[in-house]
């Protein structure tokens, strides 16, 4: 039978918001022994609600909102429910399909979660053997001492989530960055640390993020580079949708949001992938041609030559440039030209110069106008493609004022304080004589990391790019001798003979065994959301706290409770944190100043004699919108929007536009697109709605199992034909062409189902990105000297050769309709 | 301690191997090569298993119909309860009636396809709930073209009638209920509902039955 157990006026309630996208949807998390449900009257639940619930009461758990789990020693139901009170974010307790099944993420021991890992475990003779915590952190700490001490600071490594609880990322990155004092230390999505938008930053604005009020008061609102109603799903139906904006959409595929936007009386301007430099500027030109700029926006924002000659910051020096020299640049360079514009982006210039029009009011009033982007755009091209949507940003003065903004929409939520600086002046590599941050991938492939911490991401195949790395790693944890005894002194001996032969020692810290699993040597047990409290903020910068309601399974441990361990046992001050909480209060002076400072919520605590924990956890899910600060009564003030103040990134806190380097743009889609003359077409990559990131969670949930149980490829209905492809088959998509972490040419493959679509024009084609098992950045380019401003990969512009390697019987449990049923407007 | 796997965990995890042997359908899942065996605590990682059809009630939903022998488990308690009949549905255009309780609106249709569930000759007639998993919206627009219900006209969730009410796209978590059908010569019953309909801890509870 399908039943759902009611909670009974004495569950437990904790509060808590989702795991995965940005937007951060809050919950409440009911728990109550099995066996002691409440009723349907109002008077007898603790939903105070009676059962049945009409439409949008945001009071019914679906199936997918319940488990059953172990919380103190005794089965208990668990019912993670959207919070139907929000008046923000989730507003009435909206979900999406990912989020609204966070119930089924939770520890089950006879469920399809009952994988997790549980006990610390050390790879002996090939097999994963479980040891002591006490070992395994003695293990870390001593083989990590050894290397600092034979091989440097720069031989020890640290790749972990950027994203995550504040907790957790503070306490590694003080431990790689500061203590150990490592430049290499990059991010779950990157080679390397560092800004991922440079080319907005260096425009002056800050990109992270805009007030989802603002999507409701924008009248225009253009989104390139993600389909926000796939991935950032309750965002775009509660806000961005919601406000009836115009839309126009900057995509090479026509995703849902895509027709969205056109039967809604909104634009698809649906370009060839790597031409949004010149499909920006374009619309720069053609606002600029007739006079549509913000013109009092432009003269009193926009730095003078004076201002921009002052700034310290040398790429400003590089690439800034005024209002003048902008128009003078724009209007100089041919492939700017609406025809030209067409004939490279493959958008009519009739659209062009419509969009130019909606974009800034034309001759009419000004609309207020949001840019906001996500990775399509800045995976692609990083510094020029961030530039272009900053120089229209500030044409349009879409920045600082309600329903004005140039944003990233986000990809994680934000809990990214960093422990330590990054140790800039110690990394090996540079750009024009400057030191920029470490390409710690092409820095392993050449054999200079002896020992790595992977800290909760699949980062093989998030940064595999082809199979040259992973066979790089396999070699270099194969090399010298191999673990024989779980004997703490023989393996610590064995390990430290294998780094004495140049080979790699890798510790990985996660919940469940990945794909990258097989090369690590030491594994440790992660606690998750819901098994320890920690602290978040959400894309709009919204903070709250994500309470714990159990205890993690066996002997998993917060990650922060394994780097202050090992940091101990190192010798190493600062660590002695007892609960979260401490670490959260430790990161408070460090957020100052930034756009996530909640150093005021740390100070109001300590005043008030409470934790800082606490103190956030009084504001509910509501949360508190950073950065804080205090009024004159002392109480907590928050920011609605980045830039309220007309103040920017620079030294003059004016604006300046930024020079694209189009011609080095255009060679570099030279080198990495498809070879048309091979039967290559592109082969983009991106999520999609029903599943999160690397699918860790996704993978033990049914339901979206059963929507995809293999990785997908998108494919035109004519180069289907060609290649008598049909929905169902399986392809091999294969290149011999990409470039490596050294830039040499090499093979990428990754299989898929054919998933015929008119989403995606003849000639490009798309997958999901980090399916286990056939992760699309194996047909991307690893050689990050292509984009040398700030080492990032061009992972949304992959390629390849599609081949059918056969039918399937996918076409009979599968579903094969158009993902983009947009409805009509009206 | 005992925890209760719902069915489709069931399924997913061990019931899978035998479901798999009698429906002759095999999709290897490619998430990973490799199968650490040792590593872990817990069961084995369902990441190296397989995936089938997961047709969960037998008897009376095979193609070709006629079977009168009652679901065993999901009918349990439900009205028997003739929606419609054979030969008065067109392909593509949706029956309403209320089920299993008065209010509680849903959708027969004969798609023109085989659809999992389905009943009748062809296998191809299916009846869904009306109201939207994700927070219970009418769903009204049938689309005949691609077999989906949506999309919702809250939040753009849309459904696969051909493939058990999957959600194709959209914020919906679980799949549309679908109503159990059942013919008897030329009369199609109703004669249970498979998940949960939206507003309800119980599909049988809070309500007047319809018959
Ligand atoms: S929209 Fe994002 S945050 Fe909200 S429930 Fe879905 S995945 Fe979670
Ligand atoms: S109620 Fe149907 S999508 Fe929200």
């Amino acid at each position: 039978m399908s039943n759902v157990p009611i909670p009974p006026v004495d569950a437990k309630v904790n509060i808590t918001c989702c795991e995965y996208c940005p937007v951060a949807c809050a919950y409440k998390v009911y728990s109550w022994p099995v066996g002691r449900d409440g009723g349907r009257d109002a008077a007898d639940n603790a939903y105070g609600r009676d059962i049945p619930v009409g439409a949008l009461s945001g009071f019914w758990p679906s199936e997918e909102m319940h488990t059953v789990t172990e919380i103190d020693g005794s089965p208990h139901n668990v019912i993670v429910l959207p919070d139907a009170d929000m008046e923000v974010v989730n507003i009435g307790g909206t979900h999406s399909i990912r989020g609204g099944a966070l119930a089924k993420k939770i520890y089950n021991p006879e469920g399809l979660t009952a994988d997790r890992l549980q006990r610390p475990l050390l790879r002996v003779r090939g097999e994963l053997v479980p040891i002591p915590w006490d070992m395994a952190l003695d293990l870390i700490a001593n083989l990590s001492r050894y290397t600092i001490d034979t091989f440097g600071e720069l031989a020890w490594g640290m790749k972990i989530y950027s994203y995550q609880y504040y907790e957790n990322v503070f306490a590694g990155s003080k431990l790689a960055r500061g203590a150990i004092g490592t430049p290499n230390y990059s991010p779950h999505h990157a080679p390397a640390a560092g800004d991922d938008v440079p080319g907005l930053s260096d425009v002056g604005i800050d990109a992270f993020g805009s007030a989802f009020e603002d999507d409701k008061e924008a009248d225009v609102i253009l989104i390139a580079g993600s389909d926000p109603y796939e991935t950032k799903s309750v965002r775009f139906t509660t806000w961005t949708a919601a406000g009836g904006a115009q839309l126009i959409y900057i995509d090479p595929r026509r995703t849902f949001t895509a027709q969205y936007a056109l039967n809604h009386g909104g634009m698809h301007l649906q370009l060839t992938p790597g031409t949004d430099v010149v499909l920006f500027s374009a619309l720069a030109r053609e606002i600029l041609a007739n006079g549509w700029e913000d013109t009092e926006f432009v003269d009193s924002y926009v730095a003078s030559r004076e201002e921009l000659d002052q700034e310290s910051k040398y790429r400003k020096q590089l690439f800034g440039q005024t209002a003048q020299e902008f128009r003078d640049f724009i209007m100089a360079e041919p492939d700017f030209a609406l025809d030209r514009a067409q004939e490279i982006t493959g958008v009519p210039a009739d659209d062009i110069k419509k969009a130019a029009e909606i974009l800034s009011g034309g001759d009419g009033p000004q609309p207020k106008t949001m840019l906001l982007f996500e990775k399509g755009l800045y995976w692609s091209h990083n510094y020029e493609n961030t530039a272009v949507i900053g120089n229209l940003g500030v044409l349009l003065g879409a920045t600082g004022r309600p329903g004005r903004a140039t944003s990233r929409m986000g990809g994680h939520q934000r809990g990214g304080q960093s422990g330590a600086g990054y140790p800039l002046e110690k990394s090996p590599h540079s750009f024009e004589g400057h030191p920029i941050e470490m390409d710690t991938e092409e820095w392993l492939v050449q054999g200079n990391t002896r020992m790595r911490w992977i800290v909760g991401t699949n980062w093989l195949g998030a940064m595999g790019a082809s199979h040259a790395l992973i066979a790089k790693v396999a070699e270099l944890v194969r090399r010298g001798p191999q673990v024989t005894s779980t004997d703490p002194a023989t393996a610590e001996a064995q390990l430290r003979a294998r780094m004495d032969a140049g080979g790699m020692v890798i510790v990985q810290s996660d919940i469940y065994l990945n794909d990258s699993t097989e090369y690590a040597d030491i594994i440790l047990p992660a606690a998750t959301w819901g098994e320890e409290t920690f602290a978040r903020n959400n894309a709009e910068r919204r903070l709250r706290i994500y309470e714990k309601f159990m205890d993690p399974p066996g002997e998993a441990k917060p990650d922060w409770w394994a780097f202050a361990q090992v940091a101990q046992r190192m010798g190493f001050e600062g660590f002695d944190w007892k609960e979260s909480n401490d670490i959260f209060e430790a990161a408070g002076p460090r957020s100052e100043g930034g756009r996530r400072n909640f150093l005021a919520l740390v100070e109001k605590a300590r005043e008030d004699g409470v934790k800082a924990h606490d103190l956030l956890r009084s504001y509910g899910n509501k949360g508190l919108q950073t950065p804080l600060g205090r009024d004159d009564g002392g109480e907590l003030t928050e920011t609605v929007r980045l830039h309220e103040n007309l103040k920017f990134k620079s030294d003059s806190g004016k604006l300046n536009f930024i020079r694209p380097d189009w011609a080095t743009v255009k060679a570099r889609n030279a080198a990495i697109g498809p070879d048309t003359s091979k039967g290559e077409v592109w082969v983009l990559n991106g999520r999609v709605n029903a599943v999160w990131n690397n699918m860790f969670d996704h993978v033990r949930r049914a339901i979206s199992r059963e929507r995809w149980p293999v990785n997908f490829i998108e494919v035109n209905p004519e180069d289907a034909g060609a290649r008598g492809i049909e929905s169902g088959d399986m392809l091999s998509i294969e290149s011999d062409n990409v470039l490596d972490q050294l830039g040499n040419r090499t093979t990428g493959a990754v299989s898929a189902v054919a998933y015929i679509s008119d989403s995606v024009p003849p000639g490009v084609t798309f997958v999901y990105f980090n399916f286990p098992g056939s992760p699309a950045n194996s047909l991307t380019s690893a050689d990050s000297t292509l984009q040398p401003i700030a080492r990032r990969y061009n992972f949304k512009l992959g390629k390849g050769r599609l081949t059918r390697t056969g039918s399937t019987e996918l076409g009979r449990i599968m579903s094969f309709v158009p993902r983009n049923l947009a409805p009509q407007g009206g | 301690m005992g925890v209760p796997l719902s069915r489709r965990e069931f399924l997913f995890l061990g019931g899978a191997a035998g479901a798999t042997a009698a429906a002759g359908v095999v999709v290897p899942i490619a998430i990973s090569s490799r199968n650490d065996g040792s590593e872990g605590g817990g069961a084995a990682p369902p990441t190296t298993g397989t995936t089938t059809t997961t047709s969960t009630t037998t008897t009376t939903e095979a193609p070709g119909g006629g079977e009168t022998a009652p679901p065993v488990e999901t009918a349990q308690g439900y009205p028997r309860v003739m929606v419609a009949s054979m030969g008065s549905l067109e392909v593509d255009t949706p029956v309403m009636f209320e089920y299993p309780l008065k209010g509680q609106g849903n959708l027969l249709v004969k798609l023109g396809r085989p659809a999992r569930g389905g009943v009748g000759p062809d296998g191809d007639v299916v009846a869904y709930s009306n109201q939207c998993t994700h927070m219970g919206c009418v769903l009204t627009d049938y689309d005949g073209q691609h077999k989906v219900l949506g999309p919702c006209p809250c939040h753009f969730t849309t459904f696969d009638l051909t493939l058990d009410g999957e959600v194709t796209l959209g914020h919906a978590t679980e799949k549309l209920p679908r109503v159990i059908l059942e013919m008897d010569g030329d009369d199609i019953f109703a004669v249970g509902v498979d998940r949960l309909i939206y507003g309800h801890d119980d599909n049988l509870a809070g309500g007047e039955p319809v018959a």
